[in-house]
Formats: C-alpha cells, sequence, structure tokens
C-alpha cells in the first residue's frame, strides 16, 4: 500500500510531466466545451464523451435510461471500484455562442469552468494514465452525469449510483473551479423558486402595490428577516415586461442551507407561512417550489480520505480552501459511499459569457486527481 | 463538357465519410505521404490558439495524420506570433520567407510562399478565423486526395450535418460567390459551377500541382486555382467536401465590394490569358464607393490591384530546395 508521503511525494513532480499533454488536455475541452449542453439536453455532449471513451478502449461504454454516459478502465486486481464523475450540463441555452477562446495562458468563453474542464477530465482521465504509466489495481468507473443543475437536482448521478448495480468503494466528483476545493460533506439545503402572479384585471390600472415586483420585494423582505444571512443565496430575480406596465409576475431563485435537515424542514415551514401571509396581504398568487434537495452529513474531516487528499493538495503547493461543503456530496453521502467533490483549476466570471480560467494551474489539478486516485487505489478508504 | 451530374456523385463527400481516421493514416502511411497544413494568419490571435490545439493534439498526437502544422504571419500586430508560437508550432514571418523575390502584402503571397517553406506532399489550408474549428476541417479535405490518386485539388464547402439534410434546399455559396462568381462561371467556365463554395478557403493540394499554379496575392487566388486547374488538369481532378457549417467573422458589404472588384479583376486576367476574351482594354485598379459627410457626398478610391506570383517550381531557390533538375 502505497504511504500518504509516498504519494505526495510522487504527485508533487506530476504537473511537469502531465504538462506536457497539454494539448491533448485543452482540445478535448474545447470540442466537449463547445457543445451545448443545456441541463435535460446534454446528449451530443455526452455522445463525444462515448466516443472518446471508446478510443482510449475502455469497456462498457454506454447510457444508461436518463442519458449518463458511463464506461469502465479495468483494473489489475479489481477488486475495488472507484467512480470518478463530473456533470455534462451548463446553466446556458444552446442559443448561446459557445465558441471558446484559447490564449497560452487562459481559456474564455461559456461554462468553460462550469463545468465543460471537469467533463474533459473524465474524458482525458484514461490518457492521462497511459501516459504515466500508471495502472490502477481497482476498476475505474468514469461518469458523465447529465440533468445536474437547477430542476435536474443532480438526478443523473443519483440514478446512476440506485441503478448501476456496481458497488462504489469510493467516489470523486470532478468541477472546473476551484483548485484546492475539498468538498466531503454537504449542509442540507435546497434550491428553491417563488412565483408571485398577480391577477390581469388588476394591472395597469393600479399603484405600484398591485406589480408582481412590489409582492416579490415583500417576499424578500420577510425572508431576509426569517433566515441568517449567511444561510440564504438570493440567485436571481426576474419580473416584468416593460417600463410602463405593472409586472404580472416576478419570480426569485435561491439556496437555501442549514446545518441539519431538520433545521432546515423548519426553515421551510417558516417560508410557508410567509408566503401564505404575503398573498393574503397583496391578493396576488404566490408560490413556494423546492426544486433541489440536498442531505446534510458527510465524512468525517479525520476520514484517511479527507487527510490524504488534503496532503495532496498542499504537496503541489495548493492551500486547501476552508469550504467542505458541496451538494454533489451528498449524493454519496446518501448512499454511503466515502467521497470528495475536487476542483482542477483557478477561474473567474462563474456563469457569465467571458466565464474564464487559468491553463498553468489545471497540471496541479490533474496531478491531484491523479493522486487522490492512488490513495484510493492503495486501500485508504478500506480503513476506515 | 464533362456531366456535372456525375462529378457531383463521385467528386463531392461529406466529412463524416472519413470519421476513420485509423484507417486514414494507415492509407497514407502505406502511400508514403506526408501532409502539412498551413494556417494564413494576420491579426487572428483570438482564434489561433484553438485551431493549433485541436489540430496537434487530435492530427499529429492522437492520428498522425500530419506531419507538419505551420503558422504563415503576413505581419500581425497583435499576439498572433506568441500565441501560435507559445503552442509549439512552427511560425514564419512571410516577408522573411525566399527574401530575395521581394515581399507582398496578401494571403495569397503566404499561400504561395508556404510551398517553398513547407515540406509535404499534400498541403492543406486553413483559414485561422474559424470559431468552431474541428478536425474535419483538415482531414475532410485531405482524405479524397489519400484514397483517390487521380484528384488533385479538394475545396471545402459547408452546408449542414446530413442527418438533417431532407427534402429540397438551395446549396450556395456567401453573396459574392452567388452575385458575382456562379454567373461569371456560368457564362465562361460552366462546369465550374459544381463547386458549391469557390471562395472557400479551405483546401488541399498535391503539391504536383501547387507548384504549377500562378498565385494572384489578394483576393482572386482561390478563383484563379480553380479556373487554371480546371484549364490544366480538367474537372476529375477537383473534389469538393461538405464540412457541415463555418462559423466566422461576417464581412461588411463595402468590404465584400473590394473583394468582387479584387475576383473581377482576376477572372478577367484569365479570359484574357487563356484567350477567351482577348481583347480586353487596360483595366483600371481603382475601385470607388461613395459615402456622405455632413452635407456633402464623396467618393473613396480604393487601388485594390492583383499582383501575380508565378508558379513557384519557376522560381530557381524553389527548384534547389526541392532538388529538381534545371
Amino acid at each position: 500500500m502505497n504511504s500518504e508521503r509516498d504519494i505526495a511525494a510522487r504527485v508533487a513532480a506530476l504537473p511537469e510531466t502531465i504538462a506536457a499533454y497539454r494539448e491533448v488536455i485543452l482540445a478535448n475541452l474545447v470540442m466537449l466545451g463547445e457543445i451545448p449542453a443545456p441541463t435535460f439536453h446534454e446528449r451530443e455532449r455526452i455522445d463525444f464523451l462515448r466516443q472518446r471513451f471508446t478510443e482510449s478502449g475502455l469497456q462498457n461504454v454506454s447510457y444508461d435510461e436518463v442519458g449518463n454516459g458511463a464506461a469502465l478502465l479495468p483494473g489489475t486486481e479489481g477488486g475495488r471500484n472507484i467512480l470518478v464523475t463530473a456533470h455534462a450540463d451548463t446553466p446556458f441555452p444552446a442559443s448561446v455562442d459557445h465558441s471558446l477562446s484559447l490564449y497560452p495562458e487562459r481559456v474564455i468563453g461559456p461554462a468553460v469552468a462550469d463545468n465543460s474542464l471537469g467533463l474533459s477530465m473524465i474524458a482525458t482521465l484514461p490518457m492521462v494514465l497511459e501516459l504515466l504509466d500508471i495502472r490502477l489495481r481497482s476498476n475505474l468507473v468514469l461518469v458523465g452525469a447529465v440533468r445536474s443543475l437547477g430542476r435536474g437536482d443532480l438526478g443523473g448521478l443519483r440514478f446512476f449510483l440506485a441503478n448501476s448495480g456496481l458497488p462504489l468503494d469510493a467516489a470523486i466528483a470532478v468541477e472546473g473551479v476551484e483548485l484546492g476545493r475539498l468538498n466531503y460533506a454537504s449542509m442540507a439545503s435546497i434550491d428553491a423558486e417563488i412565483r408571485c402572479h398577480v391577477h390581469s384585471d388588476s394591472v395597469g390600472e393600479g399603484d405600484s402595490r398591485s406589480s408582481a415586483v412590489y409582492v416579490l420585494n415583500r417576499v424578500i423582505q420577510r425572508l431576509c428577516d426569517l433566515v441568517p444571512p449567511q444561510d440564504l443565496v438570493l440567485g436571481a430575480v426576474e419580473g416584468g415586461t416593460a417600463f410602463k406596465t405593472q409586472a404580472r409576475s416576478a419570480s426569485l431563485r435561491m439556496e437555501l442551507h442549514q446545518a441539519s435537515n431538520r433545521q432546515l424542514e423548519e426553515l421551510g415551514h417558516g417560508i410557508d407561512a410567509l408566503v401564505e401571509e404575503t398573498a393574503a396581504e397583496t391578493g396576488a398568487e404566490v408560490r413556494f417550489e423546492i426544486m433541489a434537495r440536498s442531505n446534510a452529513g458527510g465524512l468525517d474531516p479525520q476520514h484517511p480520505l479527507v487527510q490524504q487528499a488534503r496532503a495532496i493538495i498542499e504537496a503541489l503547493g495548493v492551500e486547501p480552501s476552508k469550504g467542505c461543503c458541496s451538494s454533489t456530496a451528498s449524493c454519496f453521502i446518501d448512499r454511503g459511499i466515502p467521497g470528495l467533490v475536487i476542483g482542477i483549476t483557478r477561474g473567474r466570471h462563474l456563469n457569465e459569457a467571458d466565464e474564464e480560467i487559468a491553463i498553468e494551474p489545471i497540471f496541479k489539478g490533474v496531478a491531484q486527481l491523479v493522486g487522490v486516485l492512488l490513495a484510493i487505489d492503495g486501500g485508504c478508504c478500506d480503513r476506515h | 463538357m464533362i456531366d456535372i451530374d456525375n462529378w457531383l456523385q463521385s467528386n463531392t463527400f461529406h466529412h463524416s465519410q472519413f470519421w476513420d481516421l485509423k484507417r486514414l493514416v494507415e492509407e497514407k502511411e502505406r502511400q508514403g505521404l506526408q501532409i502539412s497544413l498551413c494556417i494564413p494568419t494576420l491579426n487572428e490571435e483570438k482564434t489561433i490558439g484553438k485551431e493549433l490545439v485541436l489540430f496537434k493534439s487530435e492530427l499529429m498526437d492522437r492520428y498522425p495524420l500530419l506531419d507538419e502544422i505551420a503558422v504563415i504571419d503576413s505581419g500581425s500586430t497583435d499576439r498572433t506570433r506568441e500565441v501560435a508560437a507559445a503552442f509549439g508550432t512552427d511560425v514564419y514571418l512571410s516577408s522573411e520567407i525566399l527574401p530575395e523575390v521581394g515581399s507582398k502584402r496578401g494571403k495569397g503571397e503566404n499561400l504561395w510562399k508556404a510551398i517553398y517553406q513547407l515540406k509535404g506532399d499534400i498541403i492543406v489550408y486553413v483559414d485561422a478565423d474559424i470559431k468552431n474549428i474541428h478536425p474535419r476541417f483538415a482531414y475532410g479535405l485531405v482524405a479524397p486526395l489519400i484514397y483517390r490518386p487521380e484528384i488533385k485539388y479538394v475545396k471545402a464547402f459547408y452546408d449542414r450535418p446530413l442527418a438533417t439534410s431532407r427534402g429540397t434546399r438551395p446549396l450556395g455559396g456567401g453573396r459574392v460567390t452567388e452575385i458575382l462568381v456562379r454567373p461569371l462561371f456560368s457564362l465562361f467556365f460552366p462546369e465550374l459551377t459544381a463547386l458549391v463554395q469557390p471562395l472557400s478557403g479551405e483546401y488541399a493540394v498535391r503539391r504536383e500541382l501547387l507548384e504549377r499554379l500562378s498565385f494572384p496575392i489578394g483576393y482572386g487566388v482561390e478563383t484563379s486555382h480553380l479556373i487554371d486547374t480546371w484549364t490544366g488538369w480538367g474537372l476529375e481532378a477537383l473534389a469538393q467536401t461538405d464540412l457541415d457549417r463555418r462559423v466566422h467573422r461576417n464581412q461588411p458589404t463595402r468590404d465584400l465590394g473590394k473583394m468582387a472588384f479584387g475576383i473581377l479583376r482576376a477572372f478577367l486576367a484569365r479570359l484574357r490569358s487563356h484567350g477567351i476574351v482577348p481583347d480586353l482594354p487596360e483595366l483600371t485598379p481603382m475601385l470607388r464607393q461613395f459615402q456622405s459627410r455632413d452635407e456633402h457626398y464623396e467618393q473613396v478610391i480604393y487601388e485594390i490591384r492583383e499582383e501575380e506570383r508565378p508558379p513557384i517550381i519557376e522560381i530557381p531557390a524553389y527548384r534547389e530546395r526541392r532538388g529538381l533538375a534545371d
């Protein structure tokens, strides 16, 4: 079994070797990233991923019923199954120009960080392992997961975990950014939408209090009184159509999190009450809909997988980030699978058209992924 | 005149016919061919990096179809050469190739000098401004030359994926093609109308043909190539491949006017040199366009000369480099 120190030392030397395969890594990123993949419409991107799996000589290259793309790289012993997955969908509609621009130091374009880079890692990993002459004892299960974002509610990954029939010993979810993230736990959280609608006979004649924007504003004020600021993400608002017309509808998308499932449930009851109260006060229709839900839980920070992953990140000269929670981790937690979410590089302008990633840190990110695989392959999850 | 319908059947391809790159590389190696990719550039820093990475990764590292990738630059003032060099590509300044013949400004100059600089038996030219670049832009053009020895010159055209092609739809090129070049071809070289997009900037050519073609250095290079290839080798030497979709910058109408003027001058020069219309008067190189300024209208005059490089096989330095007898 590889010791923690052996792996960290080995990984520290990898980025330089991996950098020699920069073109292969970037080519997969560009070819995957320029295929639009809005949630529920990821098929073309998964097709490309499967083509790459086939070219790499993987086994069991397949779709499942919801459209996840999966393949198996058999290990030399095969006693253990390690899942490496990345979500294939992006927040951008297909109508957006998905062209990426490539400069010596960075790549720019829609969804390049979230999560074209992560998915391209799944496509590239078999070749990287081959080039590094690494043959794992464990089977490597590679999955491009669909239906992750928004209303997808991590549906692709959840479906795979529930139905693949493979006993998974460990899992790694790969995100494009940020290098240094190490998510091994999940807070109880929900992604939710509040929609306000005012009836048409009151629009155009009344004052501003007859606007759906006014109603939504009342809702937001009450939400902010109810939920501590650190537990509430006011993500996006939409509403109305013109300068001169009171808005008929308005909506808010938000994320809420709490330390426990029970606390979150209680908070949900509170939001139900404030929604009813606002509806009664304004005469508008106000609806609160939960689109995605994650349960609280996770690995112990002292779990060997977490410890080894942290040592690997530090050996690469990267500061592990302080946050430990990710909703993706909850998929693994729910199934009792030791799992991590890691990031590959640094980025900015996330989810904007000029989303950007840095190229140089990618080589450390890939080295980190290889290192964590070596740690799991060496048995770090077996000991706990 | 040969049967255009038959030619369309036999010499028009879709890139998806050549998906088996492993087989293509095996056939290329069996024939001992060397293939060079030339990307002519002028201020293309936004797209050049992506093109180079894709071609190098897919068609050199993964499938060794290309033996050489080179950027021939006209003197970019942005980071084009720096970006290209950063991705490990051979970058040449056009003016530094064959300095003894001087330097002219124009894309055709880069293409012509590439024949001297590059070593391939086949040279494939791909423009640098393609936003949706994909390896098919090179292998789709090279493959007919590898599989069909009688074909010497393969042009790209851009239609749409086969999977969505249903029923009848018009097929054609851009504005300059449909308004100028196709009517001219219909009048004087009807067989060449079979080329869907005669002005496309992507094509693959065997050296044995390329070194015998004259090169207008400006807008007329593509049109002249087709006329000269057809005149010398017949339509059977030409082929075309549908590469699906090409996303690139759209040019303003006034710029297309300049392009049309240059093409027309090159075309008329061909009519004269081939004896089709021998008695043309001397043609002015001045294009006149008009604009309004405040209360006044004024003309804007552009001088558009279509200088021409001779077949490079006539250049002593080229013959020496290729080991050709005088």
